[in-house]
């Protein structure tokens, strides 16, 4: 009967440096789980819906969660929590959206123990963060025994609870690129209470203004909780891109956005009633972060 | 009995803090997961995963042999007696026997050196089913060929009321107006914070000992008797602090108390039992859900004439307190609104769900969001103004209600008037923007009653020589703030300090027998008889002083831990010098013994007819939404409430219970909803069980409570309940501010996003038809 | 598989030596290895709040929380804020004058946050109050009580001086 137990047993291993988790999970192989903040997989594991013989504690290596600028942009490390991004200086200042949507996670509990790599590599549906982070281009750098690469997060996810990350692979960080022009994102989701829920769908909206014309210069948009991966919606970029940011034109995003969803019917929510909220959340999530892109266009700082 | 002035009293009155807070802002108050006996045990239940169906067989020998494993027990433990808590309807077994019949039913128990190795040996039970076919709705379960539950219950009725005062047929006939709803309720959680749990112990000389969270140890006490078939005087129910009730499994046994002691008698070892919580959230004790079938006549200035409601609800698949479930919602239809013709008729059937008992406010919370909804739809409908309409039939003090209910003080008027006034009703009612809405709801609810085995408090007062008292009852503290409540009654009449009162946890071999917290009867029946036994402490003491101080008896005063000649202060001693004086020099230990029964006959359940309770407390809530039209989430802007409490011993705590209350009826009205599919319970969680949290409330500012004060005559110092009361005319509140907010109409609850947004879609905006199709009943 | 690890603990200023197993929580260890029975074990899912203690003062959940993993920090548990009754916390005091504690089961994790989130933010607004006690199930209160009661424990730490 699937009742919430204490913890299956796990060998616990702590590695100091990425090199040290690499080995161990190759080690592993398949055995071990890699353990991040842990609120995810501890649940998991409480409801033995995953009974890892070994965890590999990410905690002690310093190394993954710093934040710092780098040439190319942003690199957020792994094991940055969602309190850490949330009150990042060097965050607020790149991509203050991103801020937000760790402020918007849980509570201050969850915030301090919680990483964005464990978010985007549980890759559970109600994840907040693998749609904000597709709408800045993010790429993530894997690292395994055999080497390192990088993967762009758009082809990250793979299905529900499934990543194109190789089992011995570790995520070791996220790179941001730098911000073009005059951008700002936005990232609103609905839950059915004002804190604590699964989100319900989310949709994260980043435009670049074209200061020129004064229309949209380019736009990204990607929907959580509204199919079998969080999805970025082309269609309704499409749409958008050289164009005034008007009511109408939010309008038909809108409906692109809901038309390219495809989102689960099950007893949280209705299908019907995650295809309005995609629509509603499209248009506010593009209003509020093409105004702010226009309104840093029209100060002239970006 | 002479009611003071509130001025005069010394504690009564006064918002002092909560006697045990200090042991619990320290962490220091054991509830009963805290405690650790010598050797102790860990036990666990194994749960039928099947809504219904036939035990064959049970293998638990692998089970046993597991290491760490003590013992292993099933149905065949036990003697085979029902338990349970109204004779004509008891069908609970500590464990399953033949049968299971919904999911999360217990069918055997664990005790094991760890809780792990408990949780193992669980999975090494081997239980052989055979599954039967089972029903899930209530109207289909009692239908002819559904699958019966149990042998005793035709068509799987659990309980059936019908009464009638008055006459219906000749009051809609007389109407001007009809109204009819259909109005649909969801299954709701206690949702405290502390799941159930307990030690069982039974020593070598066959005595047991069972330390629990429990809020009615005495009931807990006769049902061990009951479903274990040995004498009362061998069971010992010691209460521990109660991380929260709201009545449920800390109401009555459970089969993790009856598993506990059992296994320790075949362990020689205590055995611990706690619930997970989503077992918690899995297994029975929840408010029913229920259909409410309303109708209503009245003339066209708004006078209610007459009212027939019929309710079918699903009881689950035990009784709990069925009976008394089913005739409530009938007899509170009688309050606060005056109404010459009632008929009811209720049926509660069982079905293969998790079983439905009492939860804060029983089963009257639907009742008045059906009956309160309505009213406003009968105003809206003649162009009446809804607190107009409510005033109109407000029932006032001494009237007396077609059921027989005696109202002695009812400050209805006066809690309307305050909501108003204190929601700045009248600035706002028509002047808000577009999707912002206010709305009352109102309700009564009862002080105790007489009826099955509420039948009394005792308590004891033992005065000692160092001037501190020992408050000994039957009655416990989950929270409400009895511990304190009670000792302030005992501290004002002796003249001592709330600090020399110690107030005792409940323990069966010692305390009075008692029938237990619930009904919101404790600071009423309980509160009246520490009054009568701190007053015969008082007056054993007096006598003495008397004699000393040469005075008349009743011109001694007892005040600030001193005892005075009322005109001649001078003349006095210590508190602790009288006592001294009688105990030492004149051999008088003095005790204080004082008894409470409200002296009413007990409900005839067959008429319905009968004053249940001797002091009834009506309310009035306000609150006042917002509504996000694109998404249809609710925010509660706002919420006041006027409650009529006779007289706010501890206003402090008054307020912690009305605002608490309050809260729980928001969680019904918008957030909770217990989700079961083909039985299963799919959201035991709280992180799907939505209970409101601190970003649902409103800010502060918009929040106000007032105590209508009417001086209870009959209650100590004035006072009534205040525990459940609040609560009742909450969900009406929000449900007629969503309708002035968005012109949309909920009848069933919760008022989801998805329903509000549907619906608003639906209508177009502001005046859309009825959400859900009223259905005609004859 | 290893069945015990060793691990030192430093839990309210007392140094901890114990060999317990890798899968136990935070929560599980203080209450039944260290017999700190004050935080309470609730919902076991991180929903509620009952079980926050802080973790180098931040608030953490610790039926989340591995036992093993909480080497080398700094714990502070409801029994490290005050001793006696005598000497209760600015916030304890305020949760007991405020009317906030009643059945008293999520008094304990909600102080605890309170603490974290007074010392880093001494002066809050009742909304950033609202905020940060968010990830605490209160069924008694309503939490209006209890957002006063942190309203006032602000105020008088500050009239105090510096948090202790």
């Amino acid at each position: 009967m699937g009742y919430l137990r204490r913890l299956p047993r796990f060998d616990y291993l702590a590695p100091r440096t990425v090199d040290e988790a690499c080995s161990a999970l190759a080690e592993r192989r398949g055995d071990a789980r890699l353990f991040a903040g842990g609120t995810d997989l501890v649940l998991q594991m409480k409801r033995r819906e995953i009974t890892p013989r070994a965890i590999i504690g990410l905690k002690g290596v310093a190394s993954l969660s710093s934040i710092r600028a780098q040439p190319g942009g942003l690199a957020i490390g792994a094991m940055a929590t969602f309190g850490a991004i949330e009150s990042s200086a060097l965050v607020r200042e790149k991509y203050d959206f991103l801020c937000e949507t760790a402020a918007a996670i849980g509570s201050p509990e969850i915030r301090a123990v919680a990483t964005v790599g464990g978010n985007l590599s549980g890759a559970l549906p109600c994840a907040d963060f693998p749609a904000p982070l597709m709408t800045l281009g993010a790429v993530v750098r894997l690292r395994s025994v055999r080497g390192e690469r990088a993967l762009a997060l758009e082809d990250f996810f793979m299905g529900f609870a499934e990543t194109a990350v190789a089992p011995d692979e570790i995520l070791t960080e996220i790179e941001l690129p730098v911000r073009s022009g005059f951008s700002a994102g936005a990232y609103l989701k609905f839950q059915d209470r004002h804190a604590m829920d699964m989100t319900t769908t989310g949709v994260a909206a980043f435009v670049t203004w074209d200061r020129e014309r004064g229309l949209i210069g380019d736009v990204r948009i990607a929907l959580s909780v509204s199919g079998p991966v969080p999805l970025r919606v082309k269609n309704a970029e499409a749409a958008l891109r050289g164009r005034r940011l008007t009511e109408e034109a939010l309008a038909e995003a809108g409906l692109l956005a809901c038309r390219e969803a495809q989102p689960r019917a099950s007893w949280r929510a209705r299908k019907e009633f995650r295809r309005e909220l995609i629509g509603v959340l499209t248009r506010r999530a593009l209003r509020q972060a093409g105004d702010k892109a226009r309104a840093a266009a029209e100060r002239g700082n970006a | 009995m002479s009611v003071q002035a509130c001025g005069d009293y010394a504690i009564i009155g006064k918002p002092v803090p909560k006697k045990d807070a200090w042991i619990k802002v320290t962490g220091e108050a054991k509830y009963a997961d805290d405690l650790f006996l010598a050797g102790m045990l860990h036990g666990k239940l194994l749960r039928s995963p099947h809504p219904h169906a036939k035990i064959s067989h049970i293998d638990t020998s692998r089970a046993e042999k597991l290491a760490g494993v003590r013992a292993v027990i099933t149905g065949k433990d036990f003697p085979g007696v029902k338990y349970g808590n109204m004779p004509q309807t008891r069908d609970y077994l500590p464990l399953a026997i033949d049968k299971v019949r919904y999911i999360g039913d217990e069918v055997a128990a664990v005790a094991a050196i760890d809780e792990e190795i408990a949780e193992e040996a669980l999975d090494l039970i081997r239980v052989e089913y055979e599954p039967l076919p089972a029903v899930f709705d209530a109207e289909e379960a009692m239908k002819p060929g559904a699958p019966q539950l149990h042998d005793h219950a035709a068509n799987n009725m659990s309980a059936e009321t019908a009464f009638q005062f008055g006459d219906v047929a000749k009051g809609f006939a007389e109407s001007d107006y009809l109204q009819e709803d259909l109005f649909e309720t969801q299954p709701i959680k206690q949702g405290m914070l502390e799941p159930h749990a307990c030690i069982g112990q039974w020593d070598e000389t066959g005595k047991i000992t069972l330390w629990a969270s429990k809020q009615s140890p005495y009931v807990v006490w006769k049902q061990l008797s009951m479903g274990l078939g040995i004498e009362t005087s061998r069971i010992r129910v010691i209460q521990t602090y109660v991380g929260g009730g709201f009545s449920g499994g800390k109401q009555e046994a459970m089969p993790m108390d009856f598993c506990a002691v059992v296994l320790s008698k075949k362990c020689g070892r205590p055995v611990k039992f706690v619930h997970n919580m989503d077992e918690v959230l899995t297994i029975g004790h929840m408010r029913h859900p229920m259909k409410l079938w309303l109708r209503t006549g009245v003339k066209k200035d708004g006078t209610l004439l007459a009212q027939h409601l019929k309710i079918i609800a699903d009881g689950g698949a035990y009784s709990s307190i069925g009976q008394l479930s089913m005739y409530l919602p009938g007899a509170m239809l009688n309050l606060p609104y005056r109404v010459q013709h009632v008929k009811y008729e209720a049926y509660r059937a069982y079905t293969n769900n998790g079983f439905c008992g009492a939860l804060r406010g029983h089963t009257i919370p639907q009742v008045c969001f059906a009956r309160d909804s309505q009213l406003d739809l009968i105003a809206e409908k003649l162009g009446l103004d809804p607190i107009d309409i409510r005033l109109k039939n407000g029932l006032r003090p001494g009237e007396v209600t077609p059921n027989g209910f005696r109202l002695g003080t009812f400050g209805f008027t006066e809690c309307v008037e305050k909501a108003m006034e204190a929601s700045g009703w009248k600035e706002k009612r028509g002047n808000l923007p577009r999707y912002r809405g206010i709305g009352m709801g109102c309700g009564s609810l009862v002080s105790g009653a007489r009826v099955m085995g509420h039948s009394a408090s005792t308590a004891q007062v033992n005065v000692h020589e160092d001037g501190t008292v020992a408050l000994v009852t039957g009655s416990t503290d989950v929270g409400q703030g009895a511990d304190t409540v009670l000792s302030m009654i005992a501290a004002e009449v002796l003249g001592v300090g709330l600090d020399d009162i110690r107030f005792a946890l409940v323990d069966t071999d010692m305390t009075p027998a008692d029938p237990g917290t619930f009904s919101s009867r404790v600071t009423f029946w309980t509160g009246n008889a520490v009054k009568i036994a701190a007053e015969d402490a008082r007056r054993q003491l007096a006598e003495i002083a008397a004699e000393k101080l040469k005075a008349e008896i009743d011109d001694v005063v007892f005040r600030d831990r001193q005892v005075y000649v009322r005109n001649d202060p001078q003349r006095r001693l210590r508190f602790d010098e009288l006592v001294r004086l009688a105990q030492h020099r004149l051999g008088k230990v003095i005790m204080g013994k004082g008894s409470y029964t409200s002296g009413e006959a007990l409900i005839d359940f067959r008429t319905g007819y009968g004053n249940m309770s001797p002091a009834y407390t009506p309310s009035a809530c306000v609150v006042e939404v917002e509504v996000d039209p694109q998404t249809g989430q609710v925010t509660v802007a706002g919420v006041w409430g006027a409650h009529d409490c006779g007289f706010p011993l501890n206003p402090m705590l008054v307020k912690g219970q009305v605002l608490g209350a309050t809260v729980m009826g928001i969680g019904q009205a918008l957030y909770e909803n217990l989700i079961r599919v083909d039985g299963k319970v799919m959201n035991p969680s709280f992180r799907d069980y939505k209970m409101p949290l601190t970003e649902d409330m409103p800010k502060l500012a918009n929040v106000g409570h007032v105590n209508v004060i009417t001086n209870d005559p009959s209650g100590p110092f004035g006072a009534k309940e205040a525990g459940e009361g609040a609560a009742a005319g909450v969900i009406a509140a929000v449900a007629n501010a969503v309708y002035n907010a968005t012109g949309v109409r909920f009848r069933s609850l919760p008022f989801s996003p998805d329903k509000i947004l549907f619906a608003l879609k639906e209508s177009g905006g502001k005046g859309g038809k009825a959400q859900v199709q009223s259905q005609s009943f004859t | 598989m290893k069945p015990l690890s060793p691990v030192s603990l430093k839990v309210n200023g007392d140094a901890y030596e114990l060999s317990i197993p890798a899968w136990r929580t935070l929560l599980e260890v203080l209450r039944e290895d260290l017999s700190l029975t004050g935080t309470k074990r609730s919902c076991q899912e991180g929903q509620c709040g009952a079980c926050t203690v802080l973790l180098d003062g931040r608030a953490i959940y610790s039926c989340l929380f591995l036992a093993v993993e909480a080497q080398g920090k700094e714990i502070l548990t409801i029994e490290g804020l005050a001793r006696s009754a005598g000497a209760l916390d600015p916030i304890q005091k305020a949760f007991v004058e405020t009317g906030a504690v009643q059945c008293g089961f999520c008094t304990p994790g909600l102080i605890m946050a309170a603490k974290s989130f007074l010392d880093e933010n001494p002066s809050p607004s009742e909304e950033e109050v609202r905020r940060a006690t968010v990830g605490h199930l209160c069924r008694c209160t309503g939490y209006f009580q209890i957002i006063e009661a942190v309203l006032a424990a602000a105020r008088e730490r500050a009239g105090k001086g510096a948090p202790a």
